[in-house]
């Protein structure tokens, strides 16, 4: 009757596949937020789950430099988390640092090999140019970094005190360039570019910072006492130590003059004022930073500025105004307005200005100067007028952050590539869309609270004292714990195949979070902004027409369960006794490692990232592969998800249902649950273990009679 | 003119008596014929139930016709559960031929409190729509609308249930059997006076005769489960009260004497027009109750 | 929606015992929606099947999976036309119709049904399904403020109701409403109580005469003009 039937059906069969094999995951806010677009929610997934290993591969393959991120990276990814919208965003610069102390990211050597004769040369060693040497020589071209002062690092060296980024970790990442190949010219100020073409090198990148403070434009600024910001700190961070006096004044409201201040404190100043000009709400420094600050016993005068200073007496008398905010400015931030006849003056024994830095960039560069004095690129390649010279980091962006100049020096390496060789830029389209959407109330309100554990610090008054790190890193627990508050954004379920869906209102109705809806049209549909990935409704859909985004989720348990049972068949150990156990959390760290030691032979134990997602399928699978008892252990109360222990009960029971109808006993599929914290799930495994043992040894001495009795 | 001795009672004014006899379950109607024997003198009518509680039985049929013969008032009980309405009026054809002419309506008890569960249900009609059906023969006409060759002719009640706890569905339901024809009513077992008394305001409008059921308990056992399991019957928790209070052995004296003071109760204060014993089991005390009740009837 | 029930599994053994290779044959709709034969459901019963034949040792069946949208259309049907050659039998999940329309459409392969096909229904909640229709082909919900007697009172009569009901529960299940009791207070509430003092004649048994066809194809026009 219809002859294309069945091979228009052959066709659609292969698109099925095909389509589900696909990643449809979205980019989450964190990762879309990140100048080097790293793939956050997959490394805090790994560490919710105790794979600290595998999370620090995925954190070292998207960051040259993770461990000077996990320190002072601003955390764009943070400021986007959606977590915040049911309480507060997840630490993931702490889990960075984590996973690096922890997975001894210290240890790893990067491999490189020379394919390629032409030489590059990097003019600058802050991160942006780091990061470019990095990716150079893993392309396999030889690069040099020329750097002017003594050490690596730029910003990194000279801006960042120590007590943000401590020298040893600095070290250590220049010491891996080192032993990639990078060959390294310090003390050696590049002045004309041609002459490096001259020695032979075929490209430049130049990405020399933004070191020059800006002038406040006040009468006596260059009176002694009176020093800017970017001098101050390399001075420190170079070894000196300036003598301040008691009573120091900042004059700025961004990263500098906070480090400023904080630094003066840790040398000894008694008294340290920041003058700010507009109010707090608008100050670019990390709020964070601000509160460690004012912890620390800094004092901010908002809305203050310095009109006028005056030696005398050996202090600097300054006359102040007060600002008021007027209208926006071009930032969008409001302009302060000088408040007429509201002058006052302070005296200071030192003013130190850290209003803002800019590039100098020396006119033998012959590159374009644009404002700001930055050095001007076309943003896609980083190429600047002249030919082979790209620009890069704060040079052309003004003081940035640390994470976009490593992204800077990245895509630098990138289009150098290209440019060697003679082609056209390869962009890379990201295919997968980015998620967009706050979380709707009714979803928000079922997901669990869990409070955000804050990296621990030390007390304030212990930080004055030196310039150790301030910031102590987590423990296992809180590690864990941490990562597992995350709502994985855009990695939820989807209706793959429409044309299956009966609209039978299942997953709407089984949702613990009410994220399925039906439209207008009265098709269902789960969007990916709500959807919080427990995995209930892809196990309950009747027609199957659900999947988890990314293709590893869909086979996640049907893999391992294959894998175990392919081992344990092979091992040929009886009673075999098969358990699913969620792999989360500190039932999965803490709990599922005691399940482990305390396994004996013929116990297989399957990690599932949630046992929402055991269905009754698995179940019985292991069941008809030999299992002669098989359990589910889960979180419980600890689940981050809502409900999931009542689904998994459901699926046993209909699992014992058929166990029952052909012969065998139904508890020998159990559920187990800790209940209260501290309860022992060795000994219930013991039980368990003991139970089926009996059960087994009946069964094999039932047929040993009923072969005898033939 | 009245088509019947029962017929005759329901057109006078005497305080009326009936009473029941289930069939048995198999051939041996001894026991049956025993209580018709004993019963046939005391009271004006028998019934006999149809497949009570859905149970089978010896047909109701059967059951009047040994009624008949052993010189007994015969009231057959029919129901819609069993037969439907070719089965239904072939009966009451075969009724009216053996002289068994009184008929109760009943819509009857659900397969599924019997002892045939599987079986088919048919109520291919209901107890209304079963009194018009007899009205129907009496005109001459089967349901189908065909002239029959031979008209009959009938005495037929109903059932109301005055202690219901929604009542005016009941109430609804009752007027209607009453314009489709019913003549007398048997209402389900009666505990409390005073619900009885509420009905009786209402339906003492219309020119209808009613009895009063009073079931006959023989222990507070019986009493609970006849609550939990026997459809229409609710037995206040005083009266299982009393029935508990007795000693073990006692419980049928109790029971008795339960009956027959309902029984006085109901005729000094007129509030019916007669009683309906029910039994159920224990039909050998019926005559010790009318007596305890001091209530006798004028046979012919 | 037609709501049906999974026959336990031993009497699906006992079916398809005699038969080497079998399709379980889902349904997408109905049985998808009543959660008893669609795809999910074909799976889980592949997987107890496999189990139980595990675990008796004796490997006498293997089976395939398959789920068509909808068993009862002739054009779904023609989907398994290189199927069915590949197997012994088919056991299909689908409703007393998918089984039949299959068994039509190929009677050389026999057809078991997996299912017992119970009502038309629909879902209170999850996991809950009611009857409400008897397909009487007499619909006369306007009389009854919209609760069907013939369904819903156990023994569908039409002037209801009966000495049984207590406490608004039928006499035959006590977890199931009186429908003539929900049918008066629904009438009193739409004030229109006369509906119930009506007299209802009895119901006309072969107003739906089985096996019934329903046949609406477009009436042939006229051949002359006007």
């Amino acid at each position: 009757m219809y002859p294309s039937a069945s091979s228009n059906f052959q066709n659609y069969a292969a698109y099925r596949t095909q389509t589900a094999s696909r990643d449809h995951s979205f980019v989450p806010p964190c990762q879309a937020a990140c100048p080097l677009r790293m793939d956050i929610r997959e490394y805090v997934d790994l560490v919710a789950q105790g794979r600290i290993m595998e999370a620090l591969q995925v954190i070292r393959g998207g960051n040259p430099f993770p461990s000077i991120c996990a320190y002072v990276c601003t955390h764009p990814c943070e400021d986007a988390c959606r977590r915040s919208q049911v309480d507060k965003p997840i630490a993931i610069r702490a889990l960075k640092r984590f996973a690096l102390e922890f997975g001894g990211d210290r240890m790893i050597q990067v491999e490189t090999q020379t394919t390629h004769p032409e030489k590059v040369a990097i003019v600058g060693s802050g991160p942006a140019g780091m990061a470019c040497a990095y990716y150079l020589r893993k392309f396999g071209y030889p690069a040099t970094i020329f750097e002017a002062h003594s050490e690596l690092g730029g910003m990194l060296r000279v801006g960042i005190p120590r007590y943000r980024l401590p020298r040893e970790v600095l070290d250590v990442e220049i010491q891996r360039l080192t032993q990639m190949g990078v060959e390294i010219r310090t003390n050696t100020r590049v002045v004309s570019l041609d002459l490096l073409f001259d020695m032979g090198y075929k490209a430049v990148f130049v990405t020399i910072g933004a070191h020059q403070s800006l002038r406040m434009g006040i009468e006596g600024e260059e009176s002694p006492g009176v020093i800017d910001g970017a001098t101050f700190l390399r001075e420190v961070n170079l070894g000196l130590k300036p003598s301040l006096g008691d009573k120091v004044a900042v004059v700025g409201g961004g990263n500098v003059a906070i480090d400023t201040a904080r630094t003066a404190l840790r040398l000894g100043a008694r008294k340290v004022n920041i003058l700010y000009r507009r109010s707090r709400a608008e100050m670019p420094a990390d709020p964070a930073e601000v509160e460690q600050a004012l912890e620390e016993g800094v004092c901010i005068q908002f809305l203050v500025t310095p009109t006028r200073i005056k030696r005398q007496d050996g202090q600097l008398n300054t006359t102040c105004i007060r600002m008021e905010l007027g209208e926006p400015d071009d930032s969008g931030r409001r302009q302060p307005v000088p408040v007429e006849g509201s002058e006052f003056n302070e005296d200071f024994d030192t003013l130190i200005s850290a209003i803002g830095q800019a590039p100098q960039t020396p006119g033998d560069f012959r590159v374009r100067i644009g404002r700001g004095s930055t050095i001007q690129v076309d943003p896609a390649t980083l190429s600047t007028n002249r030919r082979g010279v790209f620009a890069g980091g704060d040079a052309v962006t003004g003081p940035a952050t640390v994470v976009e100049a490593l992204a800077a020096g990245r895509l630098a390496a990138s289009r150098i590539y290209d440019y060697l060789q003679h082609r056209y830029p390869s962009v890379s389209k990201e295919e997968r869309e980015k998620l967009v959407g706050d979380l709707l109330p009714e979803t928000a309100e079922m997901i669990k609270k869990i409070g955000r554990i804050e990296a621990p610090l030390l007390p304030a008054e212990a930080r004055i004292k030196e310039f150790e790190p301030i910031e102590l890193v987590y423990d296992w627990e809180t590690a864990v714990n941490e990562a597992r508050r995350c709502l994985r954004c855009g990695m939820g379920a989807e209706i793959l195949f429409q044309d299956k869906c009966a609209t039978c209102l299942t997953c709407l109705r089984v949702c613990p979070y009410h994220v399925p809806h039906l439209d207008t049209t009265g098709t269902i549909q789960i969007p990916v902004d709500q959807c919080q990935a427990c995995g209930v409704c892809v196990a309950e859909c009747p027609a199957k027409a659900i999947v988890l985004r990314k293709p590893y989720d869909r086979r996640q348990v049907t893999e391992e369960l294959d894998h175990v049972l392919k081992s344990a068949t092979e091992s040929k150990v009886s009673p075999l006794i098969i358990g699913f156990c969620c792999q989360y959390g500190l039932f999965g760290t803490g709990t599922l490692a005691n399940l482990w030691r305390a396994a004996k032979a013929g116990i297989w134990i399957i990690p599932v990232l949630c046992i929402a997602k055991v269905e009754a399928n698995h179940l019985l699978r292991a069941f008809e592969m030999g299992a002669e008892g098989v359990f589910v252990a889960g979180c419980g109360e600890q689940c981050a998800r809502e409900n999931t222990v009542a689904w998994v009960r459901n699926r046993v029971q209909k699992a014992r249902k058929v166990l029952a109808e052909i012969g065998l006993e139904p508890n020998r599929l159990q559920t187990y649950v800790p209940s209260a914290a501290g309860a022992n799930p060795a000994e219930w495994l013991d039980r368990f273990v003991e139970q089926i043992g009996g059960v087994y040894l009946a069964s094999v001495i039932m047929q040993e009679v009923k072969v005898d009795s033939r | 003119m009245a088509n019947s001795l029962f017929e005759e009672k329901l057109h006078s004014n005497e305080f009326l008596v009936t009473t029941e006899v289930g069939p048995p379950k198999g051939v041996d109607v001894s026991e049956m014929i025993h209580h018709i024997d004993i019963l046939k003198d005391r009271v004006d009518a028998i019934n006999v139930t149809d497949h009570q509680s859905s149970v089978m039985r010896f047909p109701s049929l059967g059951g009047c016709l040994l009624v008949k013969e052993h010189g007994g008032e015969p009231i057959l009980q029919m129901t819609c559960r069993d037969r439907n309405r070719l089965a239904l009026q072939a009966d009451l054809l075969l009724a009216y031929s053996r002289g068994i002419v009184n008929v109760l309506c009943l819509t009857g008890d659900s397969i599924d409190v019997g002892d045939h569960k599987e079986a088919k249900p048919v109520f291919d009609s209901d107890s209304i729509q079963l009194l018009k059906m007899i009205r129907t023969l009496e005109s001459g006409k089967d349901v189908g609308g065909n002239d029959l060759k031979g008209t009959p002719k009938f005495c037929v009640g109903a059932s109301v249930h005055p202690e219901a706890d929604l009542i005016e569905p009941q109430l609804i339901k009752f007027e209607k059997k009453v314009t489709a024809g019913a003549q007398f009513f048997q209402t389900q077992g009666i505990f409390d006076v005073a619900s009885l008394r509420r009905f009786m305001q209402y339906a003492s409008q219309f020119d209808v005769k009613i009895l009063a059921g009073i079931i006959v308990l023989a222990s507070a056992r019986m009493a609970r489960y006849m609550n939990d399991n026997v459809p229409g019957i609710i037995v206040p928790q005083a009266i299982i009260d009393e029935l508990a209070a007795v000693e073990k052995g006692k419980g049928l004296q109790k029971g008795i004497e339960i009956a027959a003071r309902l029984i006085r109760t109901i005729k000094e204060e007129n509030l019916s027009h007669g009683v309906h014993i029910m039994a159920v089991g224990n039909e050998r005390v019926v005559p010790d109750i009318l007596e305890a009740a001091e209530v006798e009837v004028a046979r012919h | 929606m037609i709501v049906a029930e999974q026959k336990p599994l031993q009497e699906i053994r006992r079916m398809i015992s005699p038969y080497e290779r079998v399709l379980i044959l889902g349904c997408g709709t109905c049985m998808t929606v009543c959660d008893a034969g669609g795809e999910r459901e074909v799976s889980f019963l592949h997987n107890a099947l496999r189990v139980a034949q595990s675990r008796s040792g004796n490997e006498a069946h293997r089976f395939l999976e398959y789920t068509l949208k909808r068993q009862c259309e002739p054009e779904f049907l023609e989907m398994l036309v290189d199927k069915v050659g590949d197997v012994d039998a088919i056991l299909s999940l689908g409703c007393g119709i998918g089984v039949q329309a299959i068994a039509e459409r190929f009677p050389d392969t026999p057809v078991l049904p997996g299912v017992n096909t119970s009502f038309i229904g629909m879902a209170r909640e999850q996991g809950v399904w009611d009857e409400r229709c008897a397909a009487c082909g007499d619909c006369r919900l306007e009389d009854t403020a919209g609760i069907c007697p013939i369904t819903r009172c156990t023994k569908g009569i039409l002037n209801g109701p009966c000495a049984g009901t207590k406490n608004g529960k039928c006499e035959a299940n006590k977890d199931m409403d009186c429908a003539w009791v929900l049918i008066y207070k629904r009438l009193e509430r739409l004030g229109q109580l006369e509906k119930m003092r009506r007299y209802y004649p009895m119901r006309n048994f072969r107003a739906v005469p089985r096996p019934k066809r329903i046949v609406r194809t477009p009436v042939a026009v006229g051949e002359d003009n006007g």
